[in-house]
């Protein structure tokens, strides 16, 4: 049954390939660490190189996945050191991961960060050797009706991080959906808060949005603790390099729990890795968080979206390679890549070109173990960013950011844009606000309207298709769950403790 | 110390005097750009690599084409920008394809119509089609444009763009072959043909209008029926065995071509230099490979054949748009 | 009494909510295959926002600490840079105006002249180096760097 596997090591495995695998790690996570630049340009960019360069499709394949596996190890470093997320899977990163890094634990987050990335990255490429054919009918169960109820069930879940202050959450995913609100309704292709310019038809672009509201709002907050006397330091200290075995093993249940949400919800098409960091972290946080530790350098809240980003990447290619349709935009392009060399993807791919298919995936096992070695070591090299002066770190930023958006919009639109909203984020910072629930409500949001919408123009407006099927039905009754249980357990438990305390005594008697 | 700091600060400005001027005088290259009007990855990517590593591996340029990306409203932001900032850039062409002309036809490219840009020529063109799951009842179009009329609010289509978009222009257009108004027919639009055709495969839509090119691994696998074609005669292939439109007696056509343009005060001796160079490029037994790989069929128009091709395309849209009271 | 940076955030997003529903309103939609259709989702959120806002005008949080006026002209000094840098970036080219913005930025985060300069040579040729010949993007007007290599 696993002939293709076999097969697949074998091909991996030829000093060619493995040159390639090791290659495409490394360049993945450099693309993945410049913030603006990720695996979809990186692709992109080689894709034609690797054609011109005449290699096999196997060979090819290697390298661009070895890029995009790469690219989400390396979006997690930017998001620990400088709090500004590399690519969209690595927004939830920031969260305590950047606090981490501020405590002077900037190397043992890198480790830690690499383990989780390894560990979800496993438990997707099992999940994907083992179950990919049965795996894609379930995918193509989820209809528009299923998606709108995940979508209920995620913004459920972001209850969680209301935190100190809720109204302010609130506001911030509110902004956030509104945000996403602008563009092409893609319902009736109405044109929604673009006043006339086209650049934003398609809407405000996310890498617009992440480098504006974490690089640029960043940047100017630098400059305000450098220039206050009370600030904790210009440079955070740096503490020791390595992960140790006893954090690993303390966010274990994090990393297997994350692995498992971010595999399904890769699987999954039309869902990413941003929302597989959502999920998972604000699972977790709800799950572990008994001290309220999350947001201030839990590892645990580190361990969670990394194990889970790298899973859904992993993920993302069970629709690719058994249906032949694209599970996030990155595939999108290894899928035009594919017929380049008219290789079609297909539950026939693995009997006609069980080389290709084999190779691909034995070659996510043997990178994902490239990326732990070459990450592993390197944590504490990558950690002295830190100790990088100001007056470069920042201009660095700077650069990354500009060059990051204008080599994705060859125009200056985009850039005005940015700059406009990392005031805004500078705003919201300084009020108090915190940056993911506008990022988590700019992309949910909009993948709930258009899901809502899309079901109901299904069934010609009948509401009942929301719950018609056995899935969408248990996503509610969970975000139902969710929503309730956290206020009515305590009331049930202290009811249950009062009446059986009676009970204890009688019987210690 | 005082000579050493004032002597480091003339210096770095005769540095930075001579980097903007060098900057300044060198900023125009001789290399050709191509600009494709979307995020890496998407059809007018490949259209653009397309003449880029066409024209390069058969010696018509010397130097690499540049590729690149300016998204927005199915290439307006790329159409406003040549039409204000590069307007006579003999070096540069942008992707453009049928989903241009519809919004072109739509008024949805800002101030400038169809007729501002030069027309340059297509290298190759997709077909649209009509596809049901492999369990559904209906075997040709027949069956299903008579379910159609007995009840359109039964049959939900789907693809892959807006109300107005050049996907949903197949729907409406089957609809009408049907006899039956675009705006009662149930039509669901997704982000993208992949998550159109995901939802076909599960039975959440019963008809997907596709393009031919992405169907290719679907076909192999059986899930999928093609009732129809939306091209002029049948292709070969894997594709010989589904009927056109046309056969079943729909006179509905849909053709996808990839193509480009240039700014509108591109002189011609500029302009005519690219119509050759497409020209002999489609002419290429070498390049045939290339256009097949990326699953486009032949199409070569050229020159002022192809700016009229595009004004009557355009101008069919606007009377279609017109008819379901899309234009703005 | 100095009025909470709070409340006038909440009066704010009130006028916003009201922005987003006017727009909303005005929207002409030709035809909608569902029932929802494009008015909605901006009507219901704009609705939530004033909801929201009103909560913070009545019981506004903490004032923060405001920048002073000369940490605000530094503050402005940086969003003028890169204003700049993006105004010219096309126009000047990538090497050049990198250049100048990488120098100033040293310059305004406490590099002396001789540190900022030579951060400024070294990041934007290093810079250009690794984007176009490192990771074959293509940046403007830089090609003529090409020709000292």
């Amino acid at each position: 049954m696993f002939d293709f596997l076999i097969q697949g090591f074998g091909v991996a495995l030829s000093p060619l390939n493995l040159g390639l695998a090791f290659l495409g790690a490394l360049l993945g996570t450099l693309f993945g660490a410049l913030p603006g630049i990720g695996p979809i340009n990186g692709i992109a960019i080689l894709m034609p190189l690797a054609y011109t360069l005449g290699l096999p499709a196997e060979s090819a394949l290697i390298l661009l996945a070895g890029i995009y596996t790469g690219a989400e190890y390396g979006g997690r470093m930017s998001s620990i050191l400088l709090n500004v997320p590399g690519d969209a899977g690595a927004v939830m990163t920031t969260l305590d991961g950047h606090p981490l890094a501020k405590k002077g634990l900037a190397g043992p987050a890198l480790g830690l960060s690499a383990v989780s990335s390894f560990v979800g990255a496993t438990i997707a490429i099992l999940g994907l050797t083992l179950f990919a054919p049965l795996l894609a009918e379930v995918a193509v169960m989820f209809g528009p009706a299923e998606f709108f109820a995940l979508m209920v069930f995620a913004f459920a879940s972001m209850s969680v991080m209301m935190g100190k202050d809720p109204t302010k959450t609130a506001i911030g995913a509110v902004l956030g959906v509104l945000i996403g609100t602008i563009g092409v309704d893609s319902g009736t292709g109405v044109l929604r808060y673009t006043f006339g310019m086209p650049e934003l038809y398609d809407g405000i672009d996310f890498v617009v949005m992440i480098i504006g509201l974490f690089a640029i709002s960043e940047i100017l907050l630098m400059l305000e603790h450098a220039n206050r006397k009370d600030s904790d330091g210009d440079i955070p200290p740096l503490g020791r390099v390595f992960v140790s075995l006893k954090e690993v093993l303390y966010c274990k249940g994090a990393m297997l729990r994350s692995g498992l949400i971010g595999f399904i919800i890769g699987v999954l098409p039309g869902t990413g890795a941003s929302v597989a960091g959502a999920v998972s972290y604000t699972t977790e946080k709800r799950l572990s968080d008994k001290e309220g530790t999350f947001g201030t350098g839990d590892m645990r809240g580190l361990a969670a979206p990394e194990a889970a980003n790298n899973a859904s990447a992993a993920g993302s290619f069970v629709p690719m390679l058994t249906l032949g349709i694209p599970g996030s935009g990155t595939t999108a392009v290894l899928l035009g890549a594919l017929m380049l060399y008219n290789i079609t993807p297909g539950p026939m791919m693995f009997s006609e070109r069980p080389e290709v298919a084999g190779g691909l995936i034995a070659s996510l096992y043997i990178g994902n173990l490239v990326l732990l070695a070459l990450n592993l070591p390197l944590a504490g090299v990558f950690a002295r960013v830190l100790t990088i002066p100001r007056w470069v770190l920042v201009p660095g930023i700077a650069i990354l950011a500009f060059v990051g958006v204008y080599q994705l919009h060859s125009d200056l639109t985009a850039i005005y844009l940015m700059l406009i909203i990392g005031v805004f984020g500078y705003l919201l910072r300084k009020l108090g606000f915190s940056l993911a629930p506008v990022i988590l409500g700019y992309v949910l949001g909009g993948l709930m309207e258009q899901n809502l919408r899309r079901a109901l123009s299904i069934s010609g407006g009948d509401v009942e298709i929301l719950w018609r099927s056995g899935i969408s039905l248990g996503l509610w009754i969970a975000a139902a769950a969710l929503l309730i249980l956290p206020w009515l357990l305590p009331k049930l438990i202290s009811k249950l403790q009062s009446s059986s305390k009676p009970l204890e005594q009688v019987e210690d008697d | 110390m005082k000579i050493n700091k004032a002597f480091r600060h003339c210096s770095g400005l005769a540095l930075l005097g001579g980097l903007l001027l060098a900057g300044g005088a060198h900023a125009q290259s001789d290399s050709t750009e191509c600009i494709a009007p979307a995020k890496p990855g998407g059809g007018y990517d490949l259209t653009c690599r397309l003449a880029a590593n066409g024209l390069q591996e058969t010696g018509l340029i010397d130097k690499p084409m540049v590729v690149s990306y300016m998204p927005g409203g199915i290439g307006a932001v790329a159409y406003n920008h040549v039409n204000g900032v590069r307007k006579d850039d003999p070096n540069l062409i942008v992707a453009a394809s049928t989903g241009a002309a519809v919004n072109l036809a739509l008024g949805k490219f800002g101030q400038y119509d169809a007729t501002e840009v030069r027309w340059l020529g297509a290298l190759g063109v997709d077909y649209g089609a009509i596809v049901v799951n492999a369990d559904a009842p209906w075997q040709n179009l027949d069956e299903l444009m008579a379910d159609l009329r007995d009840n359109p609010g039964e049959i939900a289509f789907g693809a892959g763009g807006t109300i107005g978009s050049q996907d949903w222009m197949k729907a409406a257009l089957t609809a009408k072959a049907a006899d039956i108004s675009p705006k009662s027919l149930r039509y669901v639009a997704f982000e993208g043909g992949g998550e159109a055709l995901a939802a076909l495969l599960g039975d959440h839509i019963q008809v997907f209008t596709g393009d031919l090119s992405e169907l290719k691994s679907q076909l192999e696998s059986g899930k999928i029926r093609v009732l129809a074609a939306l091209s002029e005669e049948r292709m070969n292939g894997p594709y010989a065995e589904i009927p056109t439109a046309a056969e079943q007696g729909y006179d509905v056509q849909w053709p996808i071509w990839r193509g480009y343009y240039m700014g509108p005060n591109v002189d011609d001796e500029a302009y005519y230099t690219w119509v050759q160079r497409l020209t002999e490029l489609s002419e290429d037994p070498e390049f045939a490979e290339l256009r097949e790989a990326r699953g486009l069929f032949p199409m070569s128009r050229f020159g002022p054949d192809f700016d009229g091709y595009v004004q009557e395309q355009v101008g069919e849209f606007k009377a279609l748009a017109d008819e379901v009271g899309l234009r703005q | 009494m100095k009025l909470a940076a709070d409340r006038w955030l909440g009066v704010f997003l009130i006028g916003l909510a009201a922005f987003v529903a006017v727009q909303a309103v005005r929207l002409e939609v030709p035809f909608s295959y569902d029932p929802v259709g494009p008015k909605a989702f901006p009507l219901i959120l704009s609705l939530l926002l004033a909801a929201l806002s009103l909560v913070l005008v009545f019981k506004p949080g903490a004032n923060g600490h405001w920048p002073n006026r000369a940490l605000a002209v530094k503050l402005l000094a940086v969003l003028g840079v890169l204003l700049l840098y993006a105004l010219l970036f096309t126009r000047l080219g990538f090497v050049a105006m990198s250049l100048l913005a990488i120098t100033a930025l040293a310059r305004i985060f406490a590099a002396s002249w001789g540190k900022a300069l030579l951060t400024g040579v070294l990041m934007a040729m290093g810079s250009y180096f690794l984007f176009t010949h490192g990771l074959g993007i293509s940046l403007p007007g830089g090609y003529w760097l090409d020709g000292l290599v």
